[in-house]
């Protein structure tokens, strides 16, 4: 079918009260219609609902202090707390702190995250990474070419785009935080750098519901062996970044290549390595990781289409559950397609709905 | 069509079959938009009204949003707000092609944008980042600048960005026109497109369900002795809108735990206090 | 899916990855999301959202792209013509058949002034004087963050008006009589910011649009005053449903003189791009990114007969078996990977490989040095690259689409076309 066609999901339908709202002589509006749910905040902590909405006092009590999403009405002598955004109560300690049902992402130190560079000054770079505000990665935090350590040069900074150029893709770190919230970044590691030989895709990031989460890995190795028409032991690297950017690539077996044309010697592959870092050009990819790492990417379409969070388990499980779908229908073409009713039914064997 | 107040001086009820201190039947959803940073879809009667929001982020504003109107949140500390609004030309009975520097859509605009910045907490985000509010009202039938502030209120709430509380706005009008001279006359909540034509009204936005004033705009010649009332019946007006936004929000937030895709939150007790 | 660039920017390296994919000819071309080369992406619609208007309909694609379209008509007075035509119908056809065949040879690079077809003409006394004129339409497209007057807009409006109106049919279901005629206003409105190419999102939209709209049924006869039933259950579709039993079909033969074309439904106009020789319908943004060329192609289902306003339910054929495909218009776009930086490959790239083959640095100094020369001064070689293809290295294409290709991406569209029925969105 060329076209699928999704059912429209519809604005739930008004649930009538059923208090008897007859007089109409005395004052406060009366809602036409209005939804169960529409209880007056005050009261709304006392129940058991678990969602903070903003103006909604969280408590009057001196001993707590306010983190995110949560503020203090200024100059007033009260220590009532209230929620700023909509979302479900964090402590920690005696710290509260409301995290909001969708957000942009906010950074924090040690995220790994993916970025896309958007603008190239003269010592840095301004990189996208789907947070309020631009992040910057200085050029002095960045692997050079030739050696691990050395200083920066003036050279380097007039080449500063033959390291990375607008519209390139990296994966760093978050080293340190502006008061505003922006990010630096930093690529000092061979774990970091910039990302080739594979597909891009964006999600949202950590804060909203359903999406990429802070988790033990970002970053891991799929065996796509599973899959019989594979020949031979490929891999593919699934980077998760914090952020909700993700990189999905053929997994590059040790240096061997760079080993390879800079002849034998520790060092020189150490500095071979480091000169892998910049490079734009891809590998020769076997048609068959491409075609996994096609699947790799609808599964986690699926996973966000249906409000599931993507972390390692998640997709290592989608995955072997696409391939096993894959399997079944071995007839039908299309079977690297997990949009529609396929991702909902990969969605519900995966939580077992 | 004038309205018939001799009518409802009898049955006391409006062209609409509504009594004077009832809403339009309302209608909401947050996240509409799966690509936007925030979105929701708001119905008051037959006024309807998507707003999407993107951001906040950091983008030139000058390039893509030049007919926008903008306000600076926390004095300019923080986050601007920008807001630009799209009256789809088959949203009222005849059609009509507005031009995106109609100066009705300015003003509108304008209250809008230092309306929400006076409720948006922007300075977590820093004076660089803007969040941009597109407003497309699909159809049109009274209580326009009013849905538009609610509509963006839900959608802002979608987008995770922090507010004091909601910004919500109600319209109040007056059962007889300010040619009939009367000193006093009964106040009418909520009013549509029929009776706006016909009667004095004002739009009053309130901060959450408190009688703090945001905005207040009133556009006809009206009685100094009624403005009283009408102020006291859009602000219980605006306590029923906020409980309504408020509902959709929680519904959305609860079947978000249900399904798993945020962790259940924790609750502050007595009993966790000692 | 939220970027903070307006543009789409690209790394060369994701586009070589890209064009790589969907370039494989041996199990063909494997695109990102996993679709078929002929499939669309999934879609939710709604039609009849709008209660205001005479017909609406909302798209919303899975990548967050949303539409909505109302359609709103007027009773407008015909100003009576000083002459008139007298055409056959014969010469009428060749006429279009000539047009749209001129049209695809021609370039749009964002001249719409060819849109002022001479419908009028065309059309003119074709039946019984029923005669329409392109002036009856008026189309609006929106876009926000685009200006009204802005090339992308124009261009967007005059091809989906161009493709309503490039048969001449269409307007000639806006006669009320000699005297009156509708108005019609379709006003086309992007929600979302424009993510991807909005053209097929839109004319998906406005087609769903068009099927769902009505007509007040009119009670009056002839060259009178037009008056109309006011009961809305009554109005008419300007493109009748087509029921499933013919005998539906028979009895449902309205005495409204527009309702004589059961089979015919409103154009539509498909995105087609080409990489290498794959033909991938409704490409994505990423997609588009690495496109060869990439054409829009509209289409229409005309009546299954020529017998269009026989008064007799008998003399209306059967129309499941064979469907009726026009071929309106083709329109090349100009896609946007000729923009695309190329990208660098390691044998010229200063801060990877930098100048291997010219000297093998022994010292970490050496190396930056090298890396210097290699920056600074134009590698010999570097010539030679930019010409070359690279395997693994972006190259933004170059020169216009193939004739053959273009041919090939038309008959693919009216194939698909007719091997699949138009599904239609219910809400």
């Amino acid at each position: 079918m060329p076209i699928t066609i999704l059912q429209p999901s519809l604005a739930p339908p008004p649930k009538l009260r059923n208090v008897d709202s007859d007089s109409d002589s005395e004052g406060g509006a009366d809602l036409e219609g209005d939804v169960a749910m529409g209880r007056p905040a005050k009261r709304a902590r006392t129940q058991d609902s678990s969602i903070m909405t903003p103006g909604e006092i969280i408590t009057d009590d001196p001993q707590w202090m306010r983190g995110h999403g949560t503020y203090i009405i200024p100059g007033a002598s009260s220590n009532t707390i209230l929620s700023s955004v909509a979302g479900t109560l964090a402590k920690t300690n005696k710290l509260l702190s409301v995290r909001p049902l969708r957000a942009r992402y906010t950074p924090e130190i040690g995220d790994l995250v993916v970025g896309r560079i958007v603008e190239v000054q003269a010592k840095r770079w301004r990189v996208d990474v789907g947070g309020t505000l631009l992040a910057q990665l200085p050029l002095s935090a960045i692997n050079l070419p030739g050696g691990i350590q050395r200083r920066r040069t003036e050279t380097d900074e007039l080449q500063i785009r033959t390291f990375f150029s607008e519209g390139e893709l990296l994966v760093a770190e978050v080293q340190q935080l502006y008061n505003d919230g922006a990010a630096v970044l930093h690529t000092r590691s061979l774990k970091y750098g910039k990302l080739r030989n594979g597909v891009f895709m964006s999600v949202t990031g950590t804060g909203g519901g359903g999406g990429v989460v802070r988790a033990r890995r970002q970053a891991f190795t799929l065996d796509i062996s599973g899959t019989d028409e594979v020949s031979g032991s490929e891999k593919i690297d699934v980077l998760l970044g914090v952020n909700g950017y993700i990189w999905i690539s053929k997994h590059i077996e040790g240096e061997g290549a760079a080993a390879e044309t800079s002849g034998p010697g520790i060092t020189r592959i150490e500095e071979s390595v480091g000169l892998n870092v910049y490079s734009s050009q891809n590998d020769i990819i076997p048609v068959d990781t491409m075609r996994e790492i096609a699947r790799v990417r609808g599964v986690i379409t699926a996973l966000v289409e249906n409000g599931l969070r993507v972390d390692e388990e998640m997709v290592i499980k989608g995955y072997a559950e696409a391939v096993e779908m894959a399997k079944e229908e071995r007839d039908s073409a299309d079977t690297l397609w997990l949009g529609g009713e396929r991702g909902k039914r990969l969605a519900n064997a995966l939580v077992g709905r | 069509m004038p309205l018939d107040t001799s009518t409802y001086n009898l049955a006391l009820l409006r062209v609409d079959g509504r009594r004077w201190n009832e809403l339009r039947q309302q209608k909401g959803q947050l996240g509409v938009q799966p690509s936007a940073d925030g979105s929701a879809y708001l119905e008051m009667g037959n006024t309807k009204i998507q707003c999407i929001i993107s951001g906040p982020n950091e983008r030139d504003l000058s390039k893509s949003t030049s007919s926008a109107s903008t306000a600076p949140t926390s004095n300019g500390a923080g986050a601007t707000v920008a807001v630009s609004i799209m009256i789809a030309p088959f949203a009222t009975v005849d059609r009509k092609r507005r031009g995106r520097n109609d100066k009705r859509l300015q003003e509108m605009q304008t209250t809008i944008a230092s309306g929400l910045a006076a409720t948006v907490q922007g300075q977590s985000y820093g004076p660089r980042s803007t969040i941009h509010i597109s407003l497309n009202v699909l159809s049109q039938d009274g209580s326009l600048l009013a849905c538009l502030i609610n509509a963006a209120s839900l959608a802002l709430v979608d987008a995770g960005v922090p507010m004091t509380d909601y910004l919500v706005a109600c319209t109040a009008g007056s059962t007889s026109s300010y040619a009939a001279a009367d000193e006093e006359a009964d106040p009418l909540l909520d009013l549509n497109t029929q009776e706006e034509q016909e009667l004095p009204f004002l739009t009053l936005a309130t901060l959450g369900a408190t009688d703090k004033v945001v905005a207040m705009v009133c556009e006809s010649r009206v009685q100094l002795t009624r403005l009283e009332g009408m102020m006291a019946t859009a602000a219980d007006g605006c306590k029923g809108v906020r409980d309504f936004l408020d509902g959709v929000v929680r519904d959305k937030g609860e079947l978000m735990v249900q399904e798993g895709a945020i962790g259940r939150g924790e609750v502050v007790s007595s009993m966790d206090l000692d | 899916m939220s970027s903070t660039s307006q543009h789409l920017l690209l790394s060369p390296a994701e586009l070589a990855y890209l064009h790589g994919s969907l370039s494989l000819i041996t199990p063909g071309p494997i695109r990102p999301d996993g679709r078929s080369p002929t499939q669309f992406r999934p879609l939710t619609a709604e039609t009849g959202i709008l209660p205001g208007t005479n017909g609406s309909a909302r798209i919303c694609f899975a990548d967050g792209t949303e539409a909505v379209v109302g359609v709103k008509a007027e009773v407008e007075k015909t100003p009576l013509s000083p002459y008139e035509f007298v055409a056959s119908t014969e010469g009428r056809k060749d006429h279009t058949q000539k047009k749209s065949g001129s049209r695809k040879s021609k370039k749009a690079t964002g001249d719409e002034e060819d849109i002022s077809m001479d419908v009028d003409e065309e059309a003119a006394g074709a039946n019984d004087k029923i005669r329409g004129s392109p002036d009856w339409v008026e189309l609006s497209v929106e876009i926000p963050g685009l200006r009204d007057d802005d090339s992308g807009t124009v261009f967007l409006t005059s091809m989906l008006t161009e493709a309503l109106l490039a048969d001449g049919e269409f307007v000639k279901k806006l006669w009320i009589n000699r005297r009156f005629h509708w108005k019609l206003y379709l006003d086309i409105i992007l929600i979302s910011p424009p993510l991807s190419y909005p053209l097929p999102l839109l004319s998906l939209t406005t087609h769903l649009a068009l099927l769902a709209t009505r007509l007040p049924r009119l009670k009056s006869e002839a060259d009178e005053d037009p008056m109309f039933d006011d009961d809305w259950a009554a109005a008419t579709f300007l493109y009748p449903r087509q029921d499933t039993s013919a005998k539906a079909s028979n009895k449902s033969s309205k005495p409204s003189s527009a309702a004589a074309a059961p089979a015919s439904r409103p154009p539509i106009t498909l995105l087609v791009m080409a990489v290498g020789d794959n033909i991938i319908f409704d490409p994505s943004k990423e997609e588009l990114a690495v496109a060869d060329s990439a054409v829009a192609v509209s289409v229409a289902e005309g009546p299954a007969s020529e017998s269009e306003s026989e008064p007799e339910p008998e003399s209306i054929p059967a129309t499941t078996t064979k469907r009726n495909l026009q071929l309106l218009s083709v329109r090349t776009i100009d896609p946007p990977s000729r923009l695309t930086p190329p990208g660098v490959p390691n044998s010229v790239n200063a801060a990877a490989w930098g100048t291997m083959t010219a000297a093998t640095p022994t010292t970490t100094t050496a190396a930056t040095a090298s890396a210097t020369e290699g920056g600074a001064a134009k590698h010999p070689d570097a010539r030679v690259t930019e010409t070359e293809d690279v395997v693994g290295v972006w190259k933004a294409p170059r020169g216009g689409a193939k004739f053959g290709m273009l041919g090939a991406m038309v008959a693919k569209v009216l194939e698909r076309e007719a091997a699949s029925p138009r599904s239609q969105g219910a809400g």
